[in-house]
């Protein structure tokens, strides 16, 4: 942990913008890493170590939302709905996870933090031929979703 | 959790550093300044604001932070918005600068590095403060510009977090 950003914990005039959004990640050797665990948060990062030995990377909310990546056979599962590129019969060659969060806040003259949102990039990138390609889901804090580029 | 963030103006010739809580531009170098206290006389230039942002918390890296204006207010006759971004901190001056209008597109951002001038910011890596560069922001007026309130500004402060 890096000092200097830690000593600076509680300082922060950003409105309360709680995830709604919490990740769960499921290895190869069906042990797992889920984002928050016994009072304690777990860093990407912890993911990134493993990410060779990752199979399904999940996104769940408390209105039971669940997105999940399955990065071995490259699917993307919205609770019962499992969407593929079915048109692609070959079999997707190098699929990488991708994950982050984009937060849109707006300053006004009366208010540094008017607003805070947070939307959920969720998908993956795969090779075809001789073209990489990408698959990715833009989910809001409700959880609906748009199919992003 | 993950990662919050924290806006700070600094002030003055030694540098104070405050949490801001707005972003009122007036005749006066100081945060959170109240603009009946310091109203801008027309034709004149604000003083400079300058602000960056602390990340705190949990994360593994943030990157793409952009700043533009989003509202579609415009401005009174003769106003405008200049900002810059990273900036090293100078005491703020209300003499008219050389920076360019804030952009109005988010195509046309103005990108934001880290205070140690790298695009991203990698938690807990060596040296990394958690701090961006300085944003410098100036109000402009003219005598052509009319008394009373400015129309609101709405800036979009966008940065993605993993």
């Amino acid at each position: 942990m890096n000092s200097i950003i830690s000593q600076n914990l509680g300082d922060n005039n950003s409105m309360k913008s709680p995830l709604t959004f919490s990740w769960i990640a499921i290895f190869s050797d069906g042990s797992k890493i889920e984002q928050f665990e016994n009072n304690n948060e777990h860093s990407f990062q912890e993911v990134q170590n493993k990410i060779n030995e990752l199979v399904y990377f999940n996104l769940t909310d408390k209105q039971g939302h669940l997105f999940s990546v399955n990065v071995v056979q490259g699917l993307i599962g919205y609770n019962d709905l499992v969407f593929s590129y079915r048109e692609v019969k070959e079999k997707k060659e190098n699929v990488r996870l991708i994950f982050f969060r984009r937060h849109k806040v707006e300053i006004t003259e009366n208010n540094i933090e008017k607003s805070h949102n947070i939307e959920y990039h969720l998908g993956f990138q795969y090779n075809q031929n001789e073209y990489n390609r990408q698959i990715v889901l833009i989910i809001d804090s409700q959880g609906s979703w748009v199919l992003g580029e | 959790m993950a990662a919050t963030h924290a806006f700070k103006e600094s002030n003055g010739a030694g540098e104070v550093s405050s949490t801001a809580t707005n972003l009122n531009f007036g005749s006066n170098d100081s945060a959170n300044l109240n603009t009946a206290t310091y109203p801008i006389t027309r034709g004149n230039a604000s003083f400079e604001k300058y602000l960056r942002c602390l990340f705190t918390g949990v994360w593994t890296e943030i990157s793409n932070m952009k700043l533009w204006r989003s509202d579609a207010n415009g401005y009174k006759t003769g106003e405008t918005l200049k900002a810059a971004t990273n900036q090293a901190y100078v005491q703020p001056s209300d003499v008219a600068n050389a920076d360019s209008d804030i952009p109005l597109l988010v195509g046309s951002a103005l990108t934001i590095q880290s205070a140690e001038g790298a695009a991203t910011i990698v938690y807990g890596a060596s040296g990394v403060s958690g701090y961006t560069k300085y944003v410098r922001f100036q109000l402009r007026t003219t005598g052509s510009t009319p008394s009373g309130a400015v129309f609101q500004k709405t800036l979009l402060f966008q940065y993605d977090e993993v």
